[in-house]
């Protein structure tokens, strides 16, 4: 029993190492409140849940044996989700969150065992807060798992990131509390328990559980008036139990601190839920984890620390055993300083909670740490007491300490970037490094969005001091961090901070420490740059072909924890950038169908179009990262006759915001194309007043950017008098930016028009591999749409002149006409169709006739058959 | 294989010296002592040894330590700057304040066992045993460039 107890205040101990060392840890602040919840606070009510099961039903106790082992794996789980969450990977936390799951249930068992074995007694009715409280876990913990799994989306994570906290506090924590105080608090007190504690515990449980039942659903579906109602309920709970514990306290007044603690305990619990009540009802669901995440100084410190140590207060030494002289000279030794000790915490609380300014929190978390701490070491001596016996064991244990709290304080400052040697010098300072380099000053966009960091490599001359702008705009919140030690703040959607650093000589990591994010890939490196080459004349040129190579050949999105980080700019891709169109192209790939069918009957089209990113293959054996509009580049075709009404469905299911904008369309653009956020949908309606091969495409700023990763597609009107033929083809020609989409070397070649490529309908050079089919003899309409963002095109077919040239709405050379047409011309977004009939079997390629396009992308052929 | 890898490998070696010595004192003679000697006699070989071990450290460890170590800074063209830096100069800062600290606390516990407080010099004994490891910590931790 009393080595089990070791192992929490091991735990208190490892948790107040982890808040000095603050900011040198992975994930500081997830690290801090897994340390004491999961390690300290579970191990706790392991052991005293079984250990009051036990008393108070004069049961027969479990196999000791067993209970150790319980507690060993819960441990164990729990030192596997602690590494697992904050160093990768994150099926290994996940496994732990199973781990401890599963030992909980298991314990929930030996206790509902022990209930049916024991005679029926008036202490019975605490077992059931014990279960619920163990169902409660099973439920928080699985949701733990889920979070830390990369899978779960940006908003759903948030809600389930709140109902996780919410279930595993006031469930797991507060429902073994609760049915533990019901006696434990007279014992305190050295009174009899309250008449009325068996009809309040009886009622109080139902409430709680029925709360819980609605409140955390709640907070899963984002409703806020269940969420309220549910926790309304867990408030009523938490009234009614306070009944018989009010009684008590009438009776007889607390005298030892083991009370004064526990009865401090309680009232921050009331205070807690009161202002969980509240701040979940006035604000919108999306915002209700971020809110009562400034809650949880709160929840921790004033209630369950103060509760834990209140009751080891009272039940250390009573464990201890010793005889009643021993008992006593524990007890005394427990309450040194108490007072002092009960202030700070107290007065902690506040000071962490409320919007103090930073040196008043500082102080907050110094009268907290000081507070426990002393705790730690003094329940460490009556733990350690009877172990090490007559061993002069104190001063090892302090020189333990000294030497530890040493290293923690140089490692800090190993760790720590100095913010005085960042922006506090004057520019003119800098260079005085050692290596006594320029030190020129840049500026990076670092955007934070799907999961990723972009650019996930930044190249920087050493002793350059570089600026990065961090932006997150993804649905959830981030920061970005630095082996350096700089770190931002934690960033809601669509804030920014700045970052700025002395570029060291050696390569600087930098991660989002949210749990679970890093492992998911969010990280990037800064490598210093041309060290050893002969200065480059232009650094760009170099990057983009460091980029082709994390763009080209990155194997998957998860593939790897780094994320790519160490392919990208490193210098080892030496290549010109240039494609090889000749390479095999991967098994499995198909082409896009440039088959255009005829306009479906009717006059209304209805069509779905979904916004999301895919990996595609953009040129033979290439695959990169694209935004398209239904998983292709281009998007799907729409085809209608003069006059047709398309209502568009637009949905986005990508990580950032997109939106749609149809040429073909009359109409104001505030509404229709308007840009939406992941989760949202919008419909987009409108009637082709005129004929035509027409462009759509994102509506979302950069659209270079949007573009150019591929957000385009075509909307065929016919023109009225339409002739027949026996094929028709629709070719969208883009450009191909190869990187990181919308990443900083990718978006410099955007700007720069400096494409790596060309493609027919998405993949460069796709068509050379999947040859168009036609018969001679046959007469073949192909329709044409420039995407852009940059280029147009110039579309000739080798080997036979066009009869017909249709572009943007009129006919430039009709059949029969005496001329003939050799290209058709068409600017970025414009469109039309040329006819053609393929005089005899052969090989005919089709081109954009500017070569440089042609060369490197816009090529494909008709292979024609005999008829 | 130039002089500067000769000069490092003293500086290692020195280390290895001292932080092996401390702790297969602390793991190894310590328990065997308590063990199989009587308390006076203890006192001696105890007393003993730690002398021996505080004339090392003065006479041998610290002159090569501190030389080979400023050496070693100079050639790496370590500023007085550079140490503000994070990165290589901050883990280096570091790792001097650690050591200094621990050389402080050896020091005290020598005082301490001359003073006849056992219980504050086992407390400083310790407490220099856990940071020089610690000092391990960050000597690995500096980026080798």
């Amino acid at each position: 029993m009393l080595k089990a107890n070791a192992v929490v205040v091991a735990w208190l101990g490892l948790t107040v190492l982890a808040a000095l060392a603050g900011e040198a840890l992975p994930a500081p602040r997830w690290l801090l409140v897994h340390l004491f919840l999961l390690g300290a606070v579970t191990s706790a009510i392991l052991i005293w849940s079984e250990h009051f099961t036990v008393t108070l039903l004069h049961a027969r106790p479990p196999d000791a044996r067993w209970s150790a082992a319980r507690l060993g794996t819960a441990n164990a789980g729990t030192s596997v989700v602690l590494v697992g969450a904050t160093l990768g990977p994150w099926w290994m936390a996940a496994a732990g969150a199973a781990v401890i799951v599963a030992v909980v249930i298991w314990h929930t068992a030996v206790l509902v065992r022990s209930r049916r074995r024991a005679l029926p007694g008036p202490f019975a009715h605490v077992v059931p807060w014990y279960m619920a409280a163990g169902a409660a876990l099973a439920a928080g913990g699985l949701m733990g798992g889920l979070l830390i799994a990369p899978a779960t989306p940006g908003t759903a994570h948030e809600r389930l990131h709140a109902a996780h906290a919410e279930v595993n506090v006031l469930g797991w924590i507060g429902l073994a509390v609760l049915g533990t105080l019901f006696t434990l608090w007279p014992t305190v007190l050295r009174t009899r328990v309250s008449p009325l504690t068996r009809r309040a515990s009886r009622t109080a449980l139902r409430l709680a559980v029925a709360g819980l039942a609605v409140s955390v659903p709640g907070h899963l579906l984002g409703a806020r008036w269940v969420t309220v109602a549910g926790l309304a309920l867990y408030a009523a709970a938490a009234a009614v139990a306070l009944a018989p514990l009010v009684e008590t306290l009438r009776r007889r007044r607390p005298t030892t601190p083991a009370g004064w603690t526990l009865a401090a305990g309680v009232a921050w619990f009331e205070v807690a839920l009161v202002t969980d009540l509240v701040m979940v009802a006035v604000r919108p669901a999306a915002e209700a984890a971020r809110a009562l995440e400034t809650l949880l100084p709160l929840v921790l410190a004033g209630f369950v620390a103060q509760t834990l140590l209140g009751s080891l207060g009272h039940l250390l030494p009573a464990i201890a055993g010793g005889g009643p002289a021993r008992l006593k000279e524990n007890a005394a030794l427990l309450e040194r300083g108490w007072r002092a000790r009960f202030a700070a915490a107290n007065l902690a609380v506040p000071l962490l909670v409320l919007p103090v300014p930073g040196p008043l929190r500082l102080l907050g978390w110094a009268l907290l740490l000081g507070s426990v701490a002393a705790f730690v070491v003094l329940s460490l001596a009556v733990v350690l007491g009877p172990v090490l016996a007559d061993r002069p064991a104190v001063p090892a244990v302090a020189g333990v300490l000294v030497g530890c709290v040493l290293t923690a304080a140089a490692v800090v400052v190993a760790v720590t970037g100095a913010p005085a040697a960042g922006p506090g010098e004057g520019p003119g300072t800098i260079g005085t490094g050692a290596a006594g380099v320029s030190g020129a000053a840049r500026t990076v966009e670092v955007t934070l969005v799907g999961m990723r960091i972009r650019p996930s490599t930044i190249e920087a001359p050493p002793g350059t001091r570089l600026t990065l702008r961090v932006t997150n705009r993804d649905g959830q919140r981030h920061d970005l961090r630095l082996s350096t030690g700089q770190s931002t703040p934690m960033m809601d959607p669509g804030a920014s901070a700045d970052l700025t650093l002395q570029m060291p000589a050696t390569p600087v990591d930098g991660w989002c420490t949210v749990v679970g994010h890093r492992a998911a890939g969010m990280t990037m490196r800064i490598v210093p740059q041309g060290t050893s080459s002969a200065a480059p004349p232009t650094t760009s040129a170099d990057q983009g072909a460091g980029d082709q190579g994390t763009g080209g050949h990155d194997p998957s999105a998860h593939g790897r924890a780094d994320g790519g980080s160490t392919t990208g700019g490193t210098g080892g891709n030496t290549g010109t950038g240039r494609l090889d169109l000749t390479a095999p192209r991967s098994d499995g790939w198909k082409p896009y169908d440039a088959t255009l069918r005829p306009a479906a009957g009717g006059t209304e089209h209805r069509i779905e179009i979904h916004a999301r990113e895919a990996e595609l293959e953009v040129a033979p054996g290439v695959r990169q990262r694209m935004w398209t509009f239904n998983g292709t580049v281009p998007g799907p075709v729409l085809r209608g006759r003069v006059g047709d009404v398309f209502t568009v469905t637009f949905v986005n299911d990508a990580a950032m915001g997109h939106g749609l904008d149809f040429h073909a369309g009359a109409l104001a653009p505030d509404r229709p194309m308007r840009t939406i956020q992941p989760g949202e949908r919008l419909t987009y309606r409108f009637r082709a007043e005129f004929a035509g091969a027409w462009l759509y495409h994102c509506s979302t700023m950069p659209m270079s950017q949007h573009i150019a990763n591929g957000m385009y597609g075509a909307v065929i009107v016919d023109p009225p008098d339409l002739g027949r033929v026996d094929r028709e083809y629709v070719l969208v020609q883009g450009e191909l930016y190869l990187g990181e989409p919308g990443g900083q070397a990718q978006v410099d070649k955007i700007d720069q028009g400096r494409p790596d490529g060309w493609m027919f309908n998405g993949t460069a050079a796709g068509y050379d591999h999947a040859p168009l089919e036609a018969k001679a003899g046959e007469r073949v309409r192909i329709w044409a749409v420039a995407a852009g963002p940059g280029d147009g095109t110039s579309l000739h077919v080798v080997g036979v002149p066009y009869d017909t040239v249709y572009k943007e709405g009129a006919y430039m050379l009709r059949k029969g006409d005496p001329g003939g047409a050799q290209a058709l011309d068409l600017a970025p977004a414009q469109g039309g169709f040329v006819e053609l009939r393929f005089p005899e079997p052969g090989t005919y390629p089709i081109v954009d006739h500017d070569m440089r396009h042609a060369e490197a992308g816009a090529h494909g052929v008709f292979r024609v058959g005999a008829p | 294989m130039t002089w500067w890898s000769v000069v490092r490998f003293l500086h290692v070696l020195s280390a290895a010296l001292w932080v092996g010595g401390q702790l297969t004192v602390s793991l190894v003679v310590l328990p065997l002592a308590r063990r199989l000697l009587d308390p006076e006699r203890r006192a001696v070989v105890l007393n003993a040894v730690g002398r021996r071990f505080g004339v090392f450290t003065a006479a041998v460890f610290l002159p090569v330590q501190i030389g080979t170590g400023v050496a070693m800074a100079w050639h790496k063209g370590v500023t007085w700057a550079s140490l503000a830096e994070p990165g290589y100069g901050r883990i280096l800062v570091a790792k001097l304040a650690l050591f200094c600290a621990v050389m402080a606390a050896a020091g005290a516990h020598g005082l301490a066992s001359s003073k006849g407080l056992p219980g504050l010099a086992r407390t400083m004994a310790v407490a220099a045993l856990v940071g020089s490891v610690g000092i391990i910590v960050l000597a690995a931790a500096l980026p080798a460039t």
